[in-house]
């Protein structure tokens, strides 16, 4: 019902025109290098400062009897790939003292056989494998070799802990999780700005330059207000898919970072939310656009709704200090924050699966409406050149 | 195709009534002009045709059936305001329209060129609508109204902004339009133009329509006149010759107005009684000079 023999759907069209509009425009060009640069420079950063505090031997003091533990377990340690500094500590004291200062890791004490391993707060997990083995060979030695004594000396061969300062447990992640988190945020707000504002604008210049009582001679109003979100919002996600993709491959060239906020699958994620946000806030922002005629008039008619993206943003720094608690849980739930807080607590692996099924479909039910409500006022609207329309006569059609 | 039939047409704004029972039919291959002073519901009209507005009563039909969504789709469209995408390429502006009216891709590259030529933009196919002057955007304009090949053309004032030479192209297209069958509706305040053009003639006044038919039919209401130019007679020699009014003077050519049923030889042996007589022949009333009675007439 949309095309003649031979033409394409009217939605297409106005679709494909947007898109090419946008695509050849200076926005995306300019945007998608810049936006990429800062992924880049963002790993840059993380590189020197994984260079200073990264991937450092683990310093082990041996004291007294455990130093026969020694070349075991350095064996065991550098056979499974983990760098180890180990060395003799004169007593007890000036080990425990090291350790204390931070100049060494882990001081073991005791006999070889049931040594005692002293730290800041716990053996770092990637020697304990290592310290082990180094144990049981030990025990084994004292034991000799029957099945017996083989069983019984494997039994009970961890190492006991006694912990100085025992920390509250910390996710070792947490940092470049909560960088990720911050910068999809901005990422998303930025997208979701910048690409709403093209719908108003787009609105708004059909209004201003008339051109649209041609146009609906030929195309209904929902028409060509679909026709406008779906091509602009293409491209907004074509933009955004090309920094994710470059992301992902600047991540697994350098090797930098790999936690599950930046695989595939978050990033998809991400963008999900990026079409429901952009649905949610340029259905809005079609709405409002289409009540004035000028230019100058766009953007006190979109401020309501850009104040609500502002809003999400804002409230980033609520939920980063404590993804987890419930005040996060309910506002990144709330349509007009979901597509930015939500994207932070799913990057924090804060976000359970029902809070998230919960907001998308909230989502989904609020574009809904909004695309009925817009589709109306839009139709309304459209044709009333000359003073801004008041939102009732816009919704009633008067 | 066609005709176009609009019957009993009413809108109003508020208290001020924009269309008041306004009808008319332009059938087949006839070019129509509508005229009338600003404000008659000459714009209002079309627009209602055209379904961007809706009329409070009456109705518009076309081939003898109501004008659907998909029926308007065919109709060229010259608004009064005129409005195209300012940065977007002539050539794919053309192209997109034609498009969005159910052409084809390459048939409506095709036409859009095929347009631009005729109006003498083909060397400008590439460059921004914006970059162009305003009578050359106009010209533009009125190719989108035409370019998909529209079975019904309705535009307000295709003339207003043209150079002589685009106003000659334009002429010759709403000809060469109506010759294919479209019917040609098209309102002009250029009145030399459209009495020139148009098969009929249609003047609203008030929302309605007070006088219409071909420029003849028209002027068959009209009064005889007589332009005379008697050299050597006394200035007041006019005055006072039975059954005749004096209209204007322009040095000693007089124009006469004579009533029904009087003889104009009687007006003649008048001049000749004066002296030499050097012209005496019929004036007809020019479209403007009906049109202006016409509104007196309704005024009154």
């Amino acid at each position: 019902m949309n095309a003649t023999p031979g033409g394409r759907p009217i939605i297409f069209l106005v679709a494909r025109r947007e898109v090419l509009k946008r695509l050849s425009g200076r926005v995306f060009r300019i945007g998608t290098v810049a936006m990429i640069a800062l992924i880049a420079i963002g790993i840059l950063i993380a590189t020197v400062v994984n260079s200073k505090n990264g991937p450092q031997a683990v310093r082990v003091g041996f004291v007294g009897a455990t130093t026969t533990l020694e070349p075991a377990f350095t064996g065991w340690a550098t056979a499974s790939g983990v760098k180890v500094s180990v060395g003799e500590v004169a007593d007890v004291a000036t080990g425990t003292a090291h350790v204390t200062d931070g100049t060494l890791d882990v001081l073991m004490t005791g006999s070889p056989t049931a040594p005692v391993a002293v730290v800041q707060d716990s053996v770092p997990s990637e020697i304990e494998p290592a310290l082990d083995v180094a144990v049981l060979e030990a025990r084994l030695t004292a034991s000799g070799l029957t099945p017996a004594a083989v069983a019984e000396a494997v039994a009970g061969t961890h190492v006991g802990v006694r912990s100085l300062a025992p920390a509250k447990p910390t996710d070792p992640e947490l940092g470049p999780k909560l960088a990720v988190a911050v910068f999809v945020a901005f990422l998303l707000y930025l997208s979701l700005a910048l690409y709403g504002s093209f719908v108003a604008q787009g609105v708004v210049e059909e209004k201003a330059t008339r051109i649209v009582e041609i146009l609906l001679g030929t195309v209904r109003p929902s028409q060509l207000l679909a026709g406008k979100i779906i091509g602009i919002g293409l491209a907004g996600l074509l933009q955004l898919s090309i920094v994710g993709a470059a992301a992902l491959a600047m991540f697994h060239a350098t090797n930098v970072v790999s936690i599950p906020a930046l695989s595939l699958t978050a990033i998809l994620e991400y963008l999900v939310w990026f079409v429901l946000g952009f649905l949610f806030y340029a259905t809005a922002y079609a709405a409002v656009a289409a009540l004035v005629s000028r230019q100058e008039d766009v953007s006190g008619a979109i401020a309501p709704i850009y104040i609500a993206l502002i809003a999400a943003y804002v409230l980033v720094s609520v939920v980063v200090p404590d993804p987890g608690s419930t005040v996060s849980a309910i506002i990144s739930i709330l349509p007009p924050f979901a597509p930015i807080l939500m994207s932070v607590r799913m990057a924090t692996g804060d976000a359970t699966s029902w809070q998230v099924g919960l907001a998308i479909a909230l989502e989904l039910v609020s574009i809904g409406g909004l695309i009925w409500l817009a589709g109306r006022i839009y139709a309304n609207s459209i044709l009333r050149l000359g003073a801004r329309v008041g939102f009732r006569d816009a919704f009633r059609g008067k | 195709m066609g005709p176009l039939a609009i019957e009993g047409l009413t809108k109003r704004y508020g208290d001020v009534v924009a269309l008041d029972g306004l009808s008319l039919e332009v059938p087949s291959g006839e070019v129509f002009g509508f005229v009338g002073r600003n404000g008659a519901g000459k714009t209002t009209a079309m627009r209602i045709v055209l379904g961007v507005l809706t009329a409070d009563a009456g109705d518009v039909r076309f081939g003898g059936t109501a004008l659907t969504f998909e029926a308007r789709r065919q109709i060229g469209y010259l608004p009064e305001e005129r409005g195209l995408y300012p940065k977007m390429r002539l050539a794919e502006q053309l192209a997109y329209l034609a498009e969005l009216h159910g052409m084809a891709p390459s048939p409506a590259r095709a036409a859009a060129s095929a347009w631009l030529d005729r109006f003498g933009l083909a060397a400008r196919a590439r460059e921004d609508l914006q970059s162009l002057s305003l009578g050359n955007q106009q010209r533009v304009q009125l190719a989108a109204a035409l370019v998909f090949g529209p079975n019904l053309l309705v535009l307000d004032e295709p003339f207003a902004g043209l150079d002589p030479v685009a106003v000659d192209v334009m002429s010759g297209v709403l000809r060469e339009q109506a010759d294919t069958g479209v019917p040609v509706l098209f309102s002009s305040h250029e009145l030399e133009l459209v009495e020139r053009l148009c098969d009929r003639v249609a003047i609203v006044d008030l929302g309605r329509i007070v006088a219409h038919g071909t420029v003849a039919e028209l002027r068959a209401g009209a009064p005889e006149r007589r332009s005379v130019e008697a050299p050597n007679a006394p200035a007041d020699w006019g005055e006072g010759i039975p059954g005749t009014t004096v209209v204007s003077r322009d040095g000693s050519r007089l124009l006469f107005e004579i009533d029904p049923g009087i003889d104009d030889q009687a007006l003649l042996q008048a001049a000749l009684a004066t002296g030499p007589v050097r012209e005496f022949h019929r004036v007809e009333p020019s479209l403007g000079e009906i049109f202006r009675a016409v509104l007196e007439e309704d005024a009154s």
